[in-house]
């Protein structure tokens, strides 16, 4: 079942990220792939994510799609104009990849390439209405592609971001720009997170809420200072401080968090720190496993 | 008005160092970079005060009215009889100073600032970043925050997801968004921000 058919199934989604390596080889990936593969629904490849210069998401989402599993490659606008953005969908078609997620993109400064030129030629909204064009065998200026595309497009929102006003205002115009689904910055704050959720609700579009197990509490601090659009309240990072057995904790926290807006949200996003080699552990911990 | 930041005394000798031996005129700029204290006469005093301790040959410094904005060179000597005796010019100015001197003086001229928006000025609030000269102007719908200049991703449909309690995730700076949010609600327009904007037509800056 392709991804945009498990989205309509009403099925409770999972989904894990995956990071392109630093260098040529893809073997260690692939192989972290394989031990959890048979948990999730697709696997998200990222793109240059913090602006940390990578592999391209295009080639492990194409060496994922050939082992028939579904991927959802993470397009930013950060790098590319809108001529590099359409060539890559073409390319990623053409490839076996079918979702995508369009997003923004973290400032440059955020990476290891801090002077690099910011793009920014489309943002997120507009890159939507781009796979949505491709979808109706056009371009962005109305020029007929080879064959139409059958792109399931995505978009990102911070659930716990505030004042949410204008947050809404970008995510409502993605809704408009034929997003298909929705995967969120990580959630730590619960009520924030069912706030956000109850708000959009009538919108009818699928939200997978994101989660990052968390490591030490040092690591979340770090994360507090260094990672756009994430919040970790003091109360979770004095829960870490206190932890014997710090990883197993930030699996029960996550698992804990899990249950508490499964309710509020159509599937969970793993984006775990470091590799996936506990996202087995923690869906046991969730019950959902 | 244009913003510009001065360059560390460390570029601008690096950049002498092309020019060894030669005479060298600071020279500011009247109209913005003196408004906003990097091109005015202490800057330009400054500068050639610096050079001079590092062993270069500096005339005494100078002013021109407007270094974007003169007759001719002959009326900038006239202005500043200093500018003819100098072989490089040092120019505390916008780009656009720099390269018209640059054009019309037959010498070296370099730049002794970077240049980096248009701003304001607010009585002595120097307010930058108010327009990146895009070509197809609409600050009229942002409330007059333009969201091409004054957001770091240029995002015209709204936030990114790293605007937080009012802050940009880019250095210290609001989010122009939440500005543009309240301004508008706050005088009943948040309907100016309906439909989905395209993105900027660069052709139009050709």
């Amino acid at each position: 079942m392709g991804f945009a058919e498990v989205l309509g199934s009403g099925k409770f989604i999972v989904t894990a990220e995956i990071i392109p390596p630093k260098g040529t080889d893809v073997s260690g990936v692939l192989a972290e792939v394989s031990q959890f593969r048979d948990l999730v629904d697709a696997v998200n490849v990222t793109d240059n994510q913090r602006a940390v210069m990578r592999m391209s998401p295009l080639v492990l989402c194409h060496e994922l799609a050939k082992t028939g599993l579904e991927t959802i490659m993470h397009l930013t606008c950060r790098d590319r104009n809108r001529i590099a953005l359409q060539s890559d969908l073409l390319a990623a078609y053409a490839m076996g990849i079918r979702n995508i997620l369009a997003m923004t993109g973290d400032y440059p400064t955020m990476g290891d390439h801090a002077s690099s030129k910011p793009v920014f030629d489309l943002d997120s909204v507009q890159l939507l209405q781009v796979i949505e064009k491709m979808n109706r065998g056009y371009d962005y200026q109305d020029n007929p592609i080879d064959g139409p595309t059958t792109f399931c497009a995505g978009a990102v929102a911070n659930p716990g971001t505030r004042p949410l006003g204008p947050q809404l205002l970008k995510l409502n115009k993605k809704i408009s720009a034929k997003a298909r689904f929705i995967q969120t910055q990580a959630v730590f704050d619960a009520t924030l997170f069912n706030e956000f959720a109850d708000t959009i609700k009538h919108k009818g579009i699928p939200v997978i809420a994101g989660i990052i197990p968390l490591r030490s509490a040092s690591s979340a601090r770090f994360m507090n200072e260094k990672i756009a659009g994430v919040t970790i309240p003091d109360d979770t990072i004095k829960r870490m401080e206190l932890a014997v057995d710090p990883v197993t904790e930030g699996l029960e926290i996550a698992a804990e968090m899990i249950d508490e807006i499964k309710p509020n949200c159509q599937g969970i996003h793993i984006m775990p720190i470091g590799g996936n080699g506990d996202t087995r552990r923690m869906l046991e911990m969730s019950c959902l496993k | 008005m244009i913003i510009t930041r001065p360059k560390s005394i460390e570029e601008i000798l690096k950049t002498l160092e092309l020019f060894p031996g030669l005479r060298i005129c600071v020279v500011g700029c009247g109209i913005c970079a003196r408004k906003i204290q990097t091109g005015g006469e202490m800057e330009v005093s400054r500068t050639a005060l610096e050079l001079r301790s590092c062993g270069l040959d500096v005339l005494d410094a100078g002013m021109v009215k407007h270094a974007c904005n003169t007759e001719s060179w002959d009326a900038l000597v006239e202005e500043n009889p200093a500018l003819a005796q100098a072989d490089v010019l040092l120019v505390l100015s916008c780009g656009a100073g720099v390269s018209l001197l640059g054009r019309i003086s037959g010498k070296p001229t370099l730049s002794g600032l970077d240049t980096t928006s248009l701003g304001g000025a607010l009585k002595d609030d120097i307010l930058e970043g108010m327009c990146s000269m895009c070509g197809e102007c609409n600050v009229g719908i942002y409330a007059g925050l333009c969201p091409k200049s004054s957001c770091p991703k240029s995002q015209v449909n709204g936030p990114c997801g790293g605007s937080h309690d009012g802050d940009c995730e880019v250095g210290e700076r609001e989010c122009i968004w939440v500005k543009i949010f309240d301004a508008l609600d706050s005088r009943d327009m948040l309907y100016l921000l309906d439909g989905i904007r395209p993105p900027v037509s660069h052709d139009r800056r050709l």
